[in-house]
This record gives C-alpha cells, sequence and structure tokens, in this order.
C-alpha cells in the first residue's frame, strides 16, 4: 500500500473511531453491551479495510447481509438474495452481519454507505436493495454478471420462450 | 392488524418528527419537483410515527447525469445525521424529472423479516 494511501486510510479509521466513540456512549445508553460492536474498523480486526477488502474479492459476488440466503433476517436482506437467485446465482459469499459487529460497523465505513445489504461485484459496491432491483428491471444486472463470466439464469428463460 | 392499517392509511397521516425532518432535510439539499417520505415503522414492528424505517420518493434535477449510486449518496449525505442516529432503515427511490413523467410507480416493498427483531438496532434498504 502506498505511503499517502495509508495516511489516508488512518484519517478514515480516526473518523471512524470518533464514530465509534458516540456508538459506545449510545450503547452505553441503552444497556450496554455495544462496547465489541463501537470498536470498529482499526487495527487489523474483522471490520480493518484489510480485512474487508479480502473479503471483497473471495469471489465475483459478495453480499453483506442480515442472515444468511438461506435465512435472511430482513426483507432488503432477503430481496438481495431472491433477486440473486432469479438469475440463478446461487454461488456467491454472503457475510451475516449480525454475528458480527466489528464487520458491521467496518463494512458501512469501507463502502462510506450507510445501510445493510451491500452487493460487491468483481471487488466493486454496487448498491444496496433498492439499486439491485433497479440493475434486475433495466437488464443491467444481467449485463454486469456476463462482465463477470457468470450467464443470468433469465437469458435461458428467454430463450425456452423464444422456442416456444 | 392496527400497524399496517394505519401504514396503508398513508404516510401523511402519522408523519412523526424525524419524518418531518428527512422531508424538510431532503427538500433543502435537493429541491425536488416531487417528494415523498413513507414512515413504514409500523411494518417493521416499530410504532407508527416513531420514523425509525423511511421510504422515501425524491424527484429532482439534481440527479441528471448521476448513477443511482451517486444518486442514493446524494440523498445519504442530506440524511447522515439521521442514519448515524434514529434512522435505522431507508429505502430510496431517486428519479430525474423527465424519469417521474415516464415512470410514476415506485416498487413494492419487501416484507420485514424481522430484521431489528434479530438484534437490538435495526437495519434496512436498507437498513443500518
Amino acid at each position: 500500500m502506498s505511503g499517502v494511501v495509508r495516511a489516508a486510510w488512518r484519517l478514515g479509521a480516526a473518523a471512524v473511531r470518533g464514530r465509534a466513540g458516540r456508538l459506545l456512549s449510545q450503547a452505553a445508553g441503552e444497556g450496554g453491551g455495544g462496547a465489541a460492536a463501537a470498536e470498529g474498523s482499526g487495527g487489523g480486526g474483522s471490520g480493518s479495510r484489510e480485512a474487508i477488502e479480502r473479503l471483497v474479492r473471495e469471489h465475483p459476488v459478495v453480499v453483506f447481509m442480515k442472515g444468511s440466503p438461506e435465512q435472511p433476517l430482513c426483507g432488503f436482506s432477503n430481496a438481495v438474495v431472491q433477486i440473486l437467485r432469479l438469475h440463478g446465482v446461487e454461488d456467491y459469499r454472503a457475510h451475516d452481519v449480525l454475528q458480527d459487529p466489528d464487520l458491521r460497523q467496518g463494512i458501512k465505513n469501507y463502502s462510506n454507505w450507510p445501510t445493510i445489504p451491500q452487493v460487491y461485484l468483481n471487488g466493486e459496491f454496487v448498491g444496496g436493495c433498492d439499486i439491485l432491483l433497479q440493475m434486475h428491471q433495466s437488464g443491467d444486472l444481467v449485463e454486469e454478471l456476463k462482465k463477470l463470466g457468470i450467464r443470468s439464469a433469465l437469458l435461458d428463460a428467454e430463450k425456452d420462450q423464444d422456442k416456444k | 392488524m392496527r400497524g399496517s392499517l394505519l401504514a396503508a392509511g398513508g404516510a401523511a397521516m402519522a408523519e412523526g418528527p424525524l419524518a418531518r425532518t428527512v422531508r424538510s432535510k431532503l427538500a433543502a439539499a435537493l429541491e425536488p419537483s416531487h417528494l415523498q417520505v413513507l414512515d413504514e415503522s409500523p411494518r417493521h414492528g416499530g410504532a407508527a410515527g416513531a420514523g425509525t424505517h423511511l421510504a422515501v420518493v425524491v424527484v429532482s434535477g439534481r440527479f441528471e447525469g448521476l448513477p443511482p449510486l451517486q444518486r442514493h449518496r446524494l440523498v445519504h449525505a442530506a440524511l447522515s445525521a439521521e442514519l448515524a442516529g434514529p434512522l435505522h432503515a431507508l429505502a430510496i427511490v431517486a428519479r430525474t424529472p423527465q424519469q417521474w413523467e415516464s415512470d410514476p410507480s415506485v416498487p413494492a416493498r419487501p416484507p420485514c423479516l424481522g430484521g431489528s427483531k434479530h438484534e437490538r438496532r435495526g437495519d434496512g434498504n436498507g437498513e443500518t
């Protein structure tokens, strides 16, 4: 990592720690238990920039969600799973942020995006469930999957229809 | 189910303070030609008017030429304080006036699967 990038990252991490400090006091107000969550993405934990960088590059399709594809625990996360399923994409990496408060905070810092779910294609953040839905409806998702070497199941569905 | 009836009745009915703040911040930041702020908190187990789960429809010329990701980022930027605080979930429809004219429909919201009940703080389109 170049010196400039490393310095920028440290600045970002410091800003995050500031925010983490506020979360800590909020958690205390709510009755505690948030201490682990508050210590966010500094220093190489699961919520660190480096750890997340590794995660998003693990596979062409990576999703950070609540629950799992087998059992989504949030309607928006489920929408992402369902859309991917429609396209025949069942082999992807899904990370349950409810299992890991550091990851939950870290992923928001990484993408500078405040909400879950988050979808990454080829290591690049593409958006949440609203955007994925738009991409699905516009046909963009089929194109993006094609770029990743993934053939959308919807293309085959269309082909079958043409045959009839 | 009173909660869902209230939600079905329309957001204007039970617009709490958070939804009002969101509305005025979006109006100021994006000067929309059309703006809807829907409080979906009852559909996620929250109190009507709580404003913890909101859906916004923003139609603004400011979105011209911007891809969806950047449009959503503009909305987030306007609401950064709320998203860092009580606003747990935010669904966004962001269109230019032209797009809205040719398609004024809004996609159906996905049903809640418990999200916040599985964990202290909830999340949306998500959720935080």
